[in-house]
């Protein structure tokens, strides 16, 4: 039946409309270009025809000169780099103490009574009500920066974290135990490498959070940084160092993203 | 001829969780040691929990469970137990998973545990698979190597929760015939739970049948002394099978068609 059906739905422009099928791998590229293209190019066309002022929108080929000047004059990876280093202390710190505090507060439910609600509290408030507070108590330096990016990160991280745990199935700790392990012997060989796949995942999200908090806290209170980038060049009005700032913030976390990615397939090639 | 002592044995077992009786009926029964006992009945009717208060899984409301004489407390390795899902663990190769079985076995050298998973891994046919995760081969196989985990453990008591409950006719009745001859020759003392009447007639020395929740016990069948103690292919197609698996089937579906009427 698919046989017959297949050629005739080749030729056919509607297939790629059929609800919840699968498109053939050329399509969904091709797609993907024309998307951009279409983007760019009525972009670009919003310039041209004098719709918005070049001030507020530089053209897309503006935007890329200035990119890549920036990147080349020395302004923008100096700053990139310091961003970078910014983001992964934070977030490893947040790491390192919400895994393990995550798995104790699932792992013992008296734990998890404890310290639940304040998190839950903590977690729903908004990094930039408590730059001043940041400012007070550690000043306008490198701590307040760290210290803001792992108050955004940390609270939401330990939650998921002791989420991931919970899903374990049961099933892995009985079979450890009529094995002869005791509960807290099943942490190592059990639990961590049973959670370990979506720990990556929970891990991934909150990373792609610490840069949207690098932002505000170099914005708020900094003089480096991709955010400190970006308010200078909107001090002068430089709409296209303002966007160049925004790219290279959105590539760094694609490829981050993209890395971590590659690595969860190698690492956990079993599934 | 003697009779023989009790290996395993539940005293006035009751089970409620919350207020839910799942053993309402003190449970009484005595396993003696090396029997090949299957657990039978529809689903939820309390089997499983029982079986699982054997491993320590779960612990009885009132009442006591024997082992060798000794009530049988938290789970430990004298108890080992195969599930039918999530049975062995995916980030373990066959063999590490085997392996896993002796890992809090301190009585053994690194060696020693080499040599024996590598005899349980022979023991259940899965040599060439010893490098494989348990997500590259059949469910099948998944069965095997939490079977073999279970006895490189060398627990005193097997206990199995629908271990091929998710698999198909064949491969089952292969399985079957595998798990039968390992544990007569291994003689370990075994539960094995299920709802399918035959396996329970193919596998077992005796068949305890439950009746609908709170668990009761509407027979206890010496399955040996009816088909002989010998299982294969051609017992499977005997007479004698087919009259006792048709048997505890109307035994089953009397049960239920007197609570229709009743209700």
């Amino acid at each position: 039946m698919t046989a017959t059906a297949s050629p005739t739905s080749r030729k056919n422009p509607r297939s790629l409309f059929r609800f919840r099928e699968p498109i053939p791998h050329s399509a969904v590229l091709l797609a993907a270009l024309l998307g951009a293209a279409a983007f760019l190019g009525g972009w670009q066309l919003l310039v041209s025809l004098r719709v918005v002022a070049p001030v507020f929108l530089p053209t897309p080929l503006k935007v890329a000169q200035t990119f890549v000047h920036m990147c080349t004059d020395g302004a923008m990876l100096p700053n990139t780099v310091v961003s970078v280093r910014r983001v992964w202390l934070a977030f490893l710190l947040s790491a390192l103490l919400a895994v393990p505090l995550g798995i104790l507060m699932s792992g013992y439910r008296i734990i998890g009574a404890t310290l639940e609600p304040m998190i839950d509290f903590i977690r729903y408030l908004p990094v930039p009500a408590l730059v001043p507070l940041a400012i007070i108590w550690f000043g306008v330096g490198e701590t307040t920066k760290i210290f803001l990016l792992w108050l955004g990160t940390f609270f939401q991280l330990v939650l998921m974290i002791a989420a991931d745990m919970k899903r374990i199935p049961n099933e892995y700790f009985e079979t450890a135990y009529t094995l002869g392990a005791r509960p807290r012997e099943t942490l190592l060989p059990v639990a961590l490498p049973a959670m370990l796949p979506q720990l990556m995942d929970s891990m991934r999200i909150s990373l792609g959070w610490c840069w949207t908090y690098v932002i505000i806290a170099e914005i708020v209170a900094s003089d480096s940084g991709l955010g400190f980038v970006i308010w200078t060049a909107r001090r002068f009005m430089k709409t296209d160092q303002v966007m160049a700032g925004v790219i290279m913030i959105g590539l760094i976390g694609l490829v981050t993203d993209q890395c971590l990615r590659l690595l969860h397939r190698k690492l956990f090639r079993y599934q | 001829m003697e009779q023989p002592s009790p290996y395993l044995q539940f005293q006035n077992v009751t089970k409620c969780f919350g207020d839910v009786p799942v053993v309402q009926q003190p449970f009484n029964l005595a396993i003696p040691a090396g029997q090949f006992t299957v657990f039978l009945g529809p689903s939820g009717c309390g089997k499983t929990t029982l079986m699982r208060m054997i491993g320590g899984l779960d612990t009885p409301s009132s009442g006591e469970i024997l082992l060798q004489g000794a009530p049988v407390g938290e789970p430990d390795i004298r108890r080992g137990m195969v599930f039918q899902s999530y049975s062995s663990f995916p980030w373990l190769t066959v063999r590490k998973n085997i392996e896993f079985g002796m890992r809090f076995r301190r009585d053994l050298s690194v060696t020693q545990k080499k040599e024996r998973a590598e005899h349980f891994l022979k023991l259940v046919g899965l040599g060439d698979f010893a490098s494989s995760y348990p997500s590259r081969i059949s469910g099948g196989m998944r069965q095997r190597v939490a079977i073999a985990r279970t006895l490189a453990a060398n627990p005193d008591v097997l206990l199995m929760d629908e271990p091929f409950g998710a698999l198909d006719a064949n491969l089952r009745e292969d399985l079957q015939f595998e798990l039968r001859k390992i544990q007569k020759n291994s003689g370990k003392t075994t539960i094995f739970v299920t709802h399918d009447v035959e396996e329970a007639v193919f596998l077992a020395d005796r068949i305890i049948v439950f009746g609908p929740r709170p668990a009761r016990v509407i027979a206890d069948v010496d399955v040996t002394s009816l088909i002989g103690p010998e299982r294969n292919e051609d017992v499977r197609d005997s007479e004698r099978f087919f009259h006792l698996r048709t048997e505890i089937l109307h035994l089953l579906r009397g049960r239920e068609i007197k609570k229709s009427l009743a209700s």
